[in-house]
């Protein structure tokens, strides 16, 4: 193995651990549609990316508040729960969170054999 | 992750595709079982229908209606002790049930002036309450009864009433989960936006998706009226009619059972731009989390802080004498619907429980999807089982206890299984944090019961001992137990009294000033 493969590794890791969290313990992704995934996935995750990397958060609207109290859970479980987070730089922990929010889409939405995802109504 | 085809079903191959187990290193993308479908032929499905979905789950929690069934009498049986969604208007919904009595002359001349003379009849028969709910059911649906139009007469005629009607016969759907979706749709469209409230607080929300079984919506109402919450409406346990017409004015809807509510929410997202939290209110942690949810919206959490370090204090000791005790067994947990996925995690970290099994009977797949992330590795998940995969099941996983319906948990215990009844519990209230020790205790009481115990021997053929003594509940789960835990001073049983409500009917509730111009900033979407 390479040194790029082992690193490649630790972050799939990274982003299995961060994954394995949200699955037990959220229920935010689970929304029944696939345009409510995506908007959940995208929120929330991006939100809790801003958290952890100590960037400003939109809240000001109900449903941006919304986002964030999930975003925050799961900020602070991270934390909680990796130290790795608070040991790796930005760059780093940016590219692991982009991860987390591919996987989640692959699992849950693209790669989903839910066949009630594409239902047009509610 | 493969398909599990039941040796019973091999004769009913579709089945397969049913049940999964879950797999090491595997994911939903690998298998999920297919979900809110026709049960197939020959599999004897122990699903109700959708006209029960709509009225006996969703429509008859609310409490201050007359509600009634346009058929025959026996469409209204679950009344009483069969559901316990009880309200604190002395439970009027669950005393008085209504039906209009169809019989074969309605079928041949039509009702709809037997559905006017009930209405009239029942309002005069209860003059303090002036709402109602109509369910239509597979008769009425099939003659073809208007019965918004009779329902519309009636307004005119009477006007300080005010009349629902959910079109769901028992037929509209392949389950229950039917009749959740129609009326949840009905409502948002005919009622909701209809009552202006009366706004008390800065804070408000619609608790959505609970039902008040044995007390739990009073149980997590105290906890918001603590924070200095407003519930505006709760859909609908414990829950008022114009509480539920005013929705529109909620700034939160907190969706506990998202199975049978998530479209009311989905709409009210829609229309009225109210976002959607989605909560647990079982277990300790995941109850901190949601109240610290709820109250971080409103940027409040340091109430929420102060009642979760209470109540932990208080009850964190008994939940962990009943764990010491549970760690290991095997659990069935075979809700209807939500609860697989409310449970399947927590009940195994928080009561130390394996969780071998997961079924939901009406769920859909994004019910499996929830419960099979949360549960272990090996569990098998089971949809719209029958009762012969169920005895199978059973007799393979060889579980401690199910946590299941009344009807297959006859069964279970036919074959010396014990059973928790997950639907309408057993010493409820089972939320709140109190509400899980006295979950804990009913599993430690379901799990060590001596009688269960002495039902292991058959009287048929077993020799029954006379040289053995009768086993208590502790000599029974203490066995294995070190000194240091059977010693403990700070781990205890549960202390609670017998009404877990009463403490919080006597409660006052503090009184928090409030800001001016809140409400409108909360409302921008």
């Amino acid at each position: 193995m390479t040194e790029v493969d082992v690193l490649d590794e630790i972050k799939k890791e990274r982003v299995e651990q961060l994954l394995d969290f949200i699955l037990k313990k959220c229920l935010w992704q689970f929304h029944s549609r696939a345009w409510d995934r995506e908007r959940q996935n995208e929120n929330i995750v991006v939100k809790t990316m801003q958290i952890l990397c100590n960037e400003p958060i939109k809240t000001d609207t109900a449903q941006d508040r919304c986002y964030y109290v999930d975003a925050m859970y799961l900020a602070e479980n991270y934390m909680k729960r990796f130290p790795w987070i608070s040991e790796i730089d930005k760059g780093e922990l940016k590219e692991i969170m982009q991860g987390l929010k591919e996987r989640l889409d692959y699992l849950l939405i693209k790669g989903s054999l839910n066949a009630e995802l594409s239902d047009p109504h509610y | 992750m493969p398909y599990h085809l039941f040796k019973c079903s091999e004769c009913i191959p579709e089945r397969e595709k049913h049940a999964v187990i879950k797999g090491y290193g595997e994911t939903l993308t690998d298998a999920l079982p297919l979900g809110y479908l026709n049960t197939i032929p020959g599999s004897i499905s122990e699903r109700g229908c959708a006209y029960c979905g709509a009225k006996h789950v969703i429509g008859t929690p609310m409490k201050d209606v007359i509600h009634l069934s346009h058929g025959p009498v026996g469409c209204t049986y679950d009344t009483w002790q069969t559901k316990r969604y009880i309200s604190d208007n002395d439970n009027f919904q669950l005393k008085y049930t209504f039906a209009t009595d169809m019989k074969e002359q309605h079928i041949v001349f039509g009702a709809e002036k037997l559905l006017k003379k009930n209405i009239k009849e029942a309002f005069k028969a209860f003059p303090e309450i002036k709402r109602m709910t109509i369910y239509q059911t597979c008769a009425s649906a099939l003659i073809g009864d208007d019965i918004n139009a009779i329902a519309e007469e009636m307004m005119e005629e009477m006007p300080d009433i005010d009349i629902f009607v959910c079109n769901s016969p028992g037929f509209g759907g392949p389950s229950q989960s039917g009749g959740h979706h129609k009326i949840n749709i009905a409502w948002v469209n005919q009622k909701v936006g209809t009552f202006e409230p009366e706004i008390t607080s800065d804070y408000v929300i619609n608790y959505v998706g609970e039902y008040n079984i044995q007390g739990d919506q009073e149980v997590m109402q105290d906890f918001f009226k603590r924070m200095g919450i407003q519930v505006l409406s709760t859909f609908t346990g414990n829950g008022s009619y114009d509480g539920l017409r005013a929705m529109h004015k909620a700034h939160l809807n907190v969706l506990e059972c998202a199975r049978s509510a998530e479209y009311i929410c989905n709409e009210l997202r829609v229309r009225y731009g109210i976002p959607r939290l989605d909560i647990d209110g079982f277990g300790f942690e995941p109850l901190s989390a949601s109240l610290r949810k709820v109250a971080m919206f409103f940027g409040i959490e340091d109430r929420a802080d102060a009642i979760i370090k209470e109540e932990t204090q208080r009850w964190k000791p008994e939940l962990d004498w009943y764990k010491e005790r549970l760690k290991g067994k095997k659990v069935c947990l075979w809700p209807g619907g939500s609860k697989l996925w409310h449970w399947a995690n927590v009940i195994h970290e928080e009561m130390g429980v394996e969780v071998v099994s997961v079924y939901t009977k009406f769920g859909h797949q994004g019910d499996m999807e929830k419960g099979i992330s949360r549960c272990e590795e090996g569990a098998l998940a089971i949809d719209d089982p029958n009762e012969l995969e169920g005895i199978e099941a059973m007799e393979t996983l060889k579980p401690d206890i199910i946590f299941t319906g009344k009807r297959p948990g006859e069964v279970a215990k036919k074959i010396r299984v014990p059973y928790l009844n997950a639907h309408a519990y057993h010493n409820g209230p089972w939320k709140g944090f109190e509400g899980w020790v006295r979950f804990a205790r009913d599993v430690y009481n379901g799990i060590f019961s001596p009688i269960h115990e002495l039902s292991l021997l058959d009287i048929s053929k077993d020799e029954i001992p006379t040289d053995k003594g009768f086993l208590t509940q502790h000599l029974l789960s203490d066995v294995n137990l070190s000194e240091e835990v059977k010693n403990s001073t700070v781990l205890r049983e549960y202390t609670g009294d017998y009404d877990a409500l009463k403490r919080i009917k006597e409660r006052k509730y503090p009184e928090f000033p409030r800001k001016s111009g809140l409400e409108g900033e909360l409302s921008a979407v």
